[in-house]
């Protein structure tokens, strides 16, 4: 079934996996063939040319996120019931060599983290007390390649490196688990950062702030609104890293007054933003995306009747920013529903994850 | 005149000749030969084959409970008899991080082309061991998965998903 389009979500579009199990979290391989994704708690990747997918870890494990590290290796976030984003977890070191799956646990107390398979590092954000946060550069075999002196005053919940890997936003709740959020911005050759902006105590961020060229993006809202489904209403935020302009939070521009955000992800090059999100409250969802220098917004799936799960790390750019891997499934009747096929065969019926083709590939950063 | 008579004749040979060559390559192309178009007769397929059906009123009264009656109706809509159709009905959570399943087979010993049956399984729709997490809130629901498959491999499939 792996490959087939689903008419659900517009032309073009490829199945990665099918069948039952909620899927969630892709993360497009570096060579763009396989994407990882979490289903019902475990880690397994497929691709749309073979059937089937490939299971990294036990199926009670609990993972969270999994992103690549190199072509043959995973950063694995979780094995340990789930909890509020910035709860120290485990982090795992997934890999395959020889047509043999290892996972191994490489750190603890890892609050955050974000990969860069290219490079075959990643950044993580580990807990040094319950108010302050330490950053670490991993290699892909876990081993430290760097600590950073300077600490965060709070609990960092998201990581988002810039294209050059010498900068990355963070988001971080100050004080606590319960306090409020800033964004800073960490400077990755000085080990210096930056707190960019302080958000009042009524207003919280969903999800991962992204850098790109044309400062930081992120989906917030005020605190106590439910991010699920239907009832989100976040909104699209920008906010200014340029010294000489007021860095405060504005609405995105491009997207529209009555835009509902859901989740963002800056593309490969820091351009374009894919965003899952409605065009008022009461258009269906779906995936757009948002050319940062012009201003443009593009409607990349023509969704009337699939759920586009809403998460913040339910979908993930190609690494050749041509297309973007989300989740989706039909609207669940509620009711008994009969198919003819084995359930491993279905799509619509469960969550599953998505190649959704975007134009204008960009280039190699 | 008899000269007329001679070139005139001449040329209505040449002519059958030339247009019966003509015909003779039109019969003789190599375009594909025309095929009847006339439908065969409906739901028979060469050789044997196997349908499903549920009853689909009735799916809505099955409880999350023991003892639930499903009937599974086969039809051998082939045009040959088969034997030893194995049906088996395998009961799992749409969460597949949980292996518990429940089995269920019956076997059809002989059916005859265009003939079907029914068969009554008696399905334990009790919950399993379920779970939620943060990212799965809603209780996964319930896959009853019904296979029918001969020795000789004509198989049929159907899934039902019971949000119990």
């Amino acid at each position: 079934m792996e490959g087939h389009a689903d008419p659900g979500l517009g032309p073009g579009t490829l199945a990665v996996s099918s069948g039952p199990g909620h899927k969630g979290a892709p993360s497009w391989a570096p060579d763009g063939d396989r994407i990882a994704f979490i289903t019902d708690g475990y880690v397994v990747d497929g691709s749309v040319d073979t059937d089937g997918v490939r299971r990294w870890t036990t199926k009670d494990f609990g993972a969270e996120e999994a992103e690549w590290t190199g072509e043959d290796s995973l950063a694995i976030l979780g094995g340990s019931p789930a909890g509020e984003p910035g709860t120290p977890r485990p982090l795992y070191r997934g890999t395959y060599e020889e047509g043999s799956l290892a996972v191994e646990e490489v750190s603890t107390g890892i609050r955050a983290m974000s990969a860069d398979p290219e490079a075959e590092t990643m950044i993580v954000a580990f807990e040094i007390s319950p108010s302050k946060t330490g950053l670490a550069a991993l290699r892909s075999n876990g081993e430290i390649g760097r600590v950073f002196t300077d600490v965060i005053r709070g609990v960092v919940t998201g990581i988002s490196p810039s294209p050059s890997g010498e900068e990355a936003v963070l988001a971080a709740r100050a004080g606590g688990p319960e306090g409020p959020y800033d964004l800073h911005l960490f400077d990755l050759r000085t080990g210096e950062s930056r707190r960019v902006v302080s958000l009042g105590a009524d207003q919280q961020i969903f999800g991962t702030p992204q850098w790109t060229e044309h400062g930081i993006y992120y989906v917030g809202g005020e605190s106590g609104t439910s991010g699920s489904e239907k009832t989100a209403l976040y909104n699209l935020y920008r906010v200014p890293t340029d010294p000489d302009e007021d860095q405060l939070p504005q609405p995105a521009p491009g997207v529209g007054r009555e835009f509902v955000a859901a989740s963002v992800q800056a593309s490969p090059n820091g351009k374009r933003l894919a965003v899952i999100g409605r065009l008022n409250p009461n258009s269906p969802i779906n995936l757009y995306v948002l050319g940062l220098e012009a201003q443009d917004l593009d409607a990349v799936t023509t969704n009337e009747d699939m759920e586009i799960k809403t998460g913040p790390d339910d979908l993930d750019w190609s690494p050749t920013g041509d297309g973007v891997a989300i989740v989706a499934r039909g609207v669940p009747s509620g009711e008994p529903v009969v198919r003819g096929a084995p359930a491993q065969a279905l799509l619509e019926d469960f969550f599953n994850v998505y190649e959704v083709p975007v134009s204008d590939r960009e280039m190699p950063r | 005149m008899r000269e007329a008579l001679f070139w005139i004749s001449g040329a209505a040979v040449a002519f059958l000749l030339t247009a019966g060559a003509f015909l003779m390559l039109a019969n003789s192309g190599t375009g594909p030969a025309e095929k009847s178009l006339e439908p065969g007769p409906q739901r028979t397929e060469q050789g044997p084959n196997l349908e499903m059906s549920l009853d689909e009123d009735r799916l809505a009264t099955l409880e999350a409970l023991p003892n639930q009656s499903l009937d599974v109706g086969v039809e051998n809509t082939g045009d040959e008899a088969v034997s030893d159709v194995n049906l088996t009905v395998e009961v799992y959570s749409e969460n597949t991080a949980l292996s518990d399943a429940r089995y269920y087979r019956r076997t059809v010993e002989e059916l005859g082309a265009g003939r079907s049956v029914t068969v009554n399984f008696a399905l334990d729709l009790a919950p399993l061991v379920e779970t939620t997490t943060p990212d799965t809130p809603e209780l996964p629901r319930r896959i009853v998965e019904i296979r029918a498959r001969t020795p000789e491999g004509v198989s049929a499939a159907k899934t039902l998903i019971l949000p119990l």
